[in-house]
């Protein structure tokens, strides 16, 4: 289980202001469950993500793993970052490999695997690519494979369909969807699109504009395995989708009111 | 691509080419005297004949053996030194004062120094070889890893490296162009410095052949030398330069 507890951060900035970018964030994930973050640009969803990866410490409260404080990274957490970072002077398949290798994997078995997954996030044929030969959509599949090829038990995804078009990210949402029934990893999902929210979650956390805080958690009571052709005509789908678009259209109008 | 590139080859000899003639025109004109200025076809004729000669052969050795040894330490210190800085706040405390304060200094001014305290033979010019040539390396690999981007790293984190480790699996990669941008203007101060110091006291090298054909006036003798190390350069710059194109494949243009 995840568990963020009060957890607040203050960014320093430049002009020796600081900035709150979440306040008071408490939540509770558990092991397995598939959670979307939405909420307007800025509202510090990515830095939620950071304080439960562990690369940042929260300026306030606390962020537990499993009910240990949350210290550093660690395989057990894979991000995939919005910017992908992904290494440059590292073929597509070096990058895959990386993961698997730290982990002490043998060579050979880590790039059966790494292949597979390759395969997957269909982009077969390109393993000898270097990353800037790639598209923004190539470069996320990379990153979201590189990640995967480790296989944390929590998957801590920055946007990762962002970049995509409208077919390969329905291909990826499914092959996502897959993955997380077949290994029940816990995934933490930010993305700014809500249909594609409903469509994968449990839980949706739509969170307010900046200071970022928790709005409302939305329970989404779909049956599972989902099928993305029912699931477009289910009218309880449909109605998640409407509220929680006017959720976010009020967080909108919040900010302007202020 | 080698079709490409052949064209821009011609390119770049066309002003070598064009110096060398204007270098022969001023001859023609007789504004230099012969004997202070020979013209190119002389020189070219002394330099073919001299590479023949074994003492050549020893001089060219000796030049480049110090030029290699004191750029090779240079690189070692400049990058050790340039990513301890950029990644351990400690070092860097340490570093950028004592930087501040050598970068500056003319090294030569060290080398009467280094003469008394290393002697005459080859460690006094290799020093100063590698004191001249290891700030631009230093630098240039101190921005260069402060610069690489916080989610490579935290990538390669929480894909399990340990934080020691991430120096050489990370930073060390992933600023490998400005390294080698600091090497390549390295290379190019090494090659002035290794021939300065020769010409201030040597026994042997390139500069010293230089400084002797100076002192008997054979002006054909001391241009000599000159293209040589030019030429050396120009080798040294190209082979650098292939390297980078090998070392960088996976980088933007560079
Ligand atoms: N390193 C930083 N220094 C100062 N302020 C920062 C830093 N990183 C983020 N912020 C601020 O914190 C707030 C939250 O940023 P964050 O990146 O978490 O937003 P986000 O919800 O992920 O936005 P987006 O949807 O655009 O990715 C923003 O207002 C941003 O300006
Ligand atoms: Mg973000």
């Amino acid at each position: 289980m995840i568990a963020v507890e009060n957890v607040s951060h203050r960014f320093e900035t430049s002009g020796r202001q600081s900035h709150l970018a979440l306040d008071d964030i408490t939540l509770e994930i558990t092991d397995g469950a598939f959670v979307s973050i939405l909420g307007p640009s800025g509202c510090g969803k990515s830095t939620l993500l950071y304080i439960i990866g562990g690369f940042v410490k929260p300026t306030g409260g606390v962020a537990r793993v499993q009910g240990r404080a949350i210290t550093g990274p660690g395989p057990d957490r894979g991000p995939v970052f919005q910017e992908f970072a992904l290494f440059p002077w590292k073929t597509v398949l070096g990058n895959v490999m990386y993961g698997p290798r730290q982990q002490r994997i043998p060579r050979a078995e880590a790039e059966v695997q790494v292949r597979r997954l390759i395969d997957m996030v269909g982009l077969k044929g390109y393993e000898n690519f270097y990353p800037k030969e790639l598209s923004g959509g190539m470069k996320q599949r990379v990153a979201i494979a590189r990640t995967l090829a480790y296989n944390p038990s929590v998957l801590l995804m920055d946007e990762p369909f962002g970049a995509l078009d409208a077919h390969t990210r329905t291909r990826l949402q499914n092959d996502l969807l897959n993955i997380w029934e077949r290994d029940r990893k816990t995934v933490l999902f930010v993305t700014h699109a809500v249909d594609e929210a409903v469509f994968l979650s449990d839980k949706v956390i739509v969170m307010t504009r900046s200071p970022g805080r928790i709005k409302t958690i939305i329970d989404i009571d779909l049956p599972r395995p989902r099928k993305r052709a029912e699931l477009l005509l289910d009218a309880r789908y449909q109605n998640y989708v409407v509220a929680i678009e006017r959720l976010i259209d009020d967080t909108g109008i919040d900010e302007a009111a202020r | 691509m080698a079709r490409r590139h052949f064209p821009d080859m011609l390119l770049g000899l066309a002003p070598i080419l064009m110096l060398i003639a204007l270098w022969q025109v001023i001859v023609w004109s007789g504004t230099a005297p012969v004997a202070l200025l020979p013209s190119p076809f002389s020189v070219f004729a002394r330099f073919s004949a001299q590479l023949l000669r074994p003492e050549f052969h020893h001089e060219i050795a000796a030049t480049l053996m110090r030029l290699f040894a004191g750029f090779a330490i240079a690189v070692v210190l400049g990058v050790s030194i340039g990513l301890a800085a950029a990644v351990k706040p400690v070092v860097d405390a340490v570093v950028k004062p004592l930087v501040r304060i050598l970068a500056p200094v003319p090294k030569v001014a060290l080398y009467p120094a280094l003469l008394l305290t290393l002697g005459f033979d080859h460690a006094s010019k290799i020093s100063l070889v590698a004191a001249d040539a290891l700030f631009p390396i230093l630098l240039a690999t101190y921005y260069g890893a402060s610069m690489v981007e916080q989610k490579l790293i935290w990538s390669a984190m929480a894909a399990g490296t340990p934080r020691a480790q991430i120096i050489w699996k990370i930073v060390l990669p992933a600023s490998l162009p400005s390294i080698l941008t600091g090497c390549r203007i390295g290379l190019v101060i090494s090659s002035i410095v290794v021939f300065l110091a020769e010409m201030i006291t040597s026994t042997d090298g390139l500069g010293h052949m230089l400084v002797q054909a100076a002192r008997t006036f054979q002006t054909v003798d001391m241009f000599v030398p000159l293209i040589t190390i030019s030429l050396l350069g120009l080798i040294l710059n190209a082979a650098l330069h292939l390297l980078r194109r090998y070392l960088l494949k996976g980088f933007a243009e560079i």
